[in-house]
């Protein structure tokens, strides 16, 4: 596949190769760590929003997320902060859309205090997110440029 | 989880003297002249109620019992479930998507004092909160920090297991001796153990869903907060006294205190996320972006108020929060109903309106005309260059009305429990309903309620009317009416209890978080008297 450039806002800045893990829809933080959250998981991090259709049941363990935002509760950056510490959060947090301030609470958090860094890009538009699959080969950059393909 | 049998304690013994139907009746008018104390009586006895079982772990279970709400602030779902098409709210109570320079990265600019901390000048850990208060407010925008004033109201209340490295983060700041910059409020515990009518085996499920719960009530006073009788999402309630004077800076927690502070105070403050209130109230600086600014305090939405007659707040509110999601909407149409100025009768609308704005929606500030402060001092001035126009009429409500889903595991069933006072209840709202529940139990020559009434208010509050109505409190008591200072929503939001409960309601933010059924007060005090679903 032809490789696309993406130039977002770097939220918490980093290097890193892998592969994309899409959700179209935002992407509800709690509802998806609710077996790791109040289930007693601790080993992966199945999806556990049987809404989503594209990410139910899959493991998100380190994932690179691409999706157009977070949703949910305000529950949800301590979530990330909790399976950031069982050592099943995402690698990396790619957004189409502006991040909201619950996320970035957990992610600066998690960053600053733990100093577990989730690598986050935000504002990497429509164009992204409509191209972008599950699978794609992802490369971000320091500066907010993620490569796909 | 094991497979619990529901309990319920409900009054069931013969009244002592003084009963209901002895009552004084100037009792029933709310207003007693004879304030001697009441006294208790009646014996309670245990019934049997329906069980349920969840298995470990089982996440469907546990999202069919704490019902997916259809709003944005607890989780984003529609209510079979399903994320919201087009759902973009960014959370802060101000819309930041519209921000011109958004995507350019933002450098605040820090005073010495400032950048002394983050330098690590008053220590590592001071240092790294305002590091965290810093970082997120540049991501909105934020040039620079403001002073905040009054006093902290958090929303970190409730600590299941996962709470653990938050609670760790916070015991690092505590045993650096880090303190909030005044003595806080916190919204309630998620149990009542001394007042709420639970059987054991329910206290027990309590215990294990928040394990961690006495770890945060100890971490909370070792970072200054006010003790438990403080704990209230209302506690900008006079009797509680966490009212700061208008146009102070805040961080608070806590959608529906956010709403009212900065709407009916007139304070100002962002929707913060768990946790980032702490991080805020530890240094007592907040980042000045959203609802800190003149420009984002404006309205996008003219919200027109068309009813015949006076609606319920409660769907008034779930329509504007549907529509404006997180936007600052200016209600018009609304002051008439409202006496025209912020009073004991019209907080009442006001709470129960604002707080489903931010249940069925994210709405962190609204305007009501001639009423709320700045709305009574600046006008229409206040609606945003290029608003939008809704209009709320009787047919709009009955549509969003309708909308709303019997949630009940048994559709047909009878009501098990009436809850009242989400958010807490106020003083003028607890008197109302003594008033309207002890004269219906008279008229229908009746002594107790049908199901159990648990009305949820701070203890604050509830002292203050057993001293000012002492009789219409024992007369409310000994009718079976329960005064908890719960969190009605986690009480009900429990894994479990979902499946054994069929609550309704007269809060419109309850109906949003748990499977009550939303009534209007009328047919809510037939519910009350009759243990009946009006026809």
């Amino acid at each position: 596949m032809a490789k696309k450039t993406y130039k977002g806002r770097p939220v918490l800045p980093g290097e890193l190769t892998g592969k994309a893990l899409v959700s179209r829809e935002p992407f509800n933080t709690t509802v998806s760590y609710i077996d790791n959250l109040f289930g007693g998981v601790t080993d992966k991090a199945p999806c556990t929003d049987s809404d989503n259709n594209e990410l139910y049941g899959t493991d998100l363990s380190g994932m690179i997320l691409c999706t157009p935002q977070t949703i949910g509760s305000t529950m949800g950056g301590i979530a990330l902060i909790g399976v950031a510490e069982l050592g099943v959060g995402p690698k990396a947090m790619l957004f189409s859309a502006h991040i909201d301030s619950l996320s970035a609470a957990g992610l600066v958090i998690e960053d600053v205090w733990n100093e577990k860094r989730i690598i986050t890009i935000d504002q990497l538009g429509d164009e992204f997110m409509k191209s972008v699959n599950t699978g794609d080969p992802i490369a971000i950059h320091e500066d907010g440029t993620v490569e796909v393909g | 989880m094991d497979r619990r049998q529901f309990v319920k304690l409900i009054p069931a013994g013969a009244l002592a003297s003084g009963s209901l139907l002895a009552l004084n009746a100037n009792a029933q008018d709310g207003k007693v002249q004879d304030k001697a104390t009441g006294t208790s009586g009646g014996d309670q006895g245990k019934v049997t109620g329906p069980s349920a079982s969840v298995k470990p772990g089982d996440y469907k279970e546990y999202m069919k019992n704490i019902h997916n709400p259809p709003g944005s602030d607890p989780f984003g779902l529609d209510e079979q479930g399903k994320g919201i098409k087009g759902f973009r709210a960014v959370g802060t109570g101000s819309n930041v998507k519209d921000r011109p320079d958004a995507d350019k990265p933002v450098k605040m600019k820090l005073t010495r004092e400032e950048q002394d901390i983050l330098d690590g000048k008053q220590g590592p850990e001071l240092a790294k909160v305002m590091k965290t208060v810093v970082e997120h407010g540049q991501l909105f925008g934020a040039t620079e920090l403001v002073e905040l004033g009054g006093a902290p109201h958090s929303a970190m209340f409730s600590a299941p297991d996962y709470m653990d490295s938050c609670l760790t983060i916070f015991e690092r700041c505590a045993d650096a001796g880090l303190k909030a910059y005044a003595p806080y409020t916190i919204n309630p515990r998620p149990w009542d153990l001394y007042n709420e009518e639970i059987s054991s085996k329910e206290a027990t499920m309590a215990l294990d869903g928040y394990k961690l719960q006495n770890r945060l009530d100890k971490l909370h006073m070792r970072l200054g907060s006010r003790n438990r009788k403080a704990w209230s999402c209302t506690s900008y309630l006079p009797e509680v006294g966490n009212h700061p004077p208008l146009g102070t800076n805040v961080a608070w927690a806590e959608s529906s205190a956010v709403n009212y502070g900065n709407s009916v105070l007139g304070i100002r403050s962002n929707r913060n996320a768990v946790a980032m209130e702490l991080m805020c109230a530890l240094i007592g600086k907040a980042p000045k972006f959203g609802l800190l600014t003149d420009e984002g305090r404006k309205a996008k939405w003219l919200i027109e108020l068309r009813t015949k007659g006076e609606p319920n707040w409660g769907v008034v509110g779930a329509a504007i929060g549907f529509k404006v999601v997180e936007d600052v909407p200016y209600i018009v149409g609304a002051d008439k109903y409202m006496g025209g100025k912020v009073s004991p009768e019209s907080i009442v609308k006001l709470k129960m309106m604002g707080s489903a704005t931010a249940s069925s929606g994210a709405v962190g500030l609204y305007h009501v005309e001639g009423v709320t402060p700045e709305a009574a001092k600046q006008g229409r001035d206040l609606l945003a260059e290029g608003y939008q126009t809704y209009v709320i009429d009787d047919a709009e409500l009955a549509r969003v009305r309708g909308g709303y889903k019997n949630l009940w595991d048994d559709k047909n069933g009878k009501p098990t429990r009436v809850h009242i006072g989400c958010p807490h209840a106020t003083f003028e709202e607890i008197r109302q309903w003594g008033v309207r529940i002890t004269k219906a139990l008279k008229e229908a020559k009746q002594e107790k309620v049908a199901i159990p009434v648990n009305i949820g208010c701070s203890r604050f509050v509830e002292e203050h009317f057993l001293d000012e109505y002492p009789i219409l409190y024992r007369d409310m008591k000994r009718a079976g009416v329960t005064f908890t200072n719960i969190c009605i929503l986690c009480f009900s939001g429990l894994a479990g209890f979902g499946k054994l409960e069929r609550p309704v309601t007269n809060s419109s933010k309850a109906r949003v978080y748990t499977n009550a059924r939303l009534y209007d007060d009328g047919p809510l005090t037939q519910i009350i008297v009759t243990g009946e679903v009006p026809s």
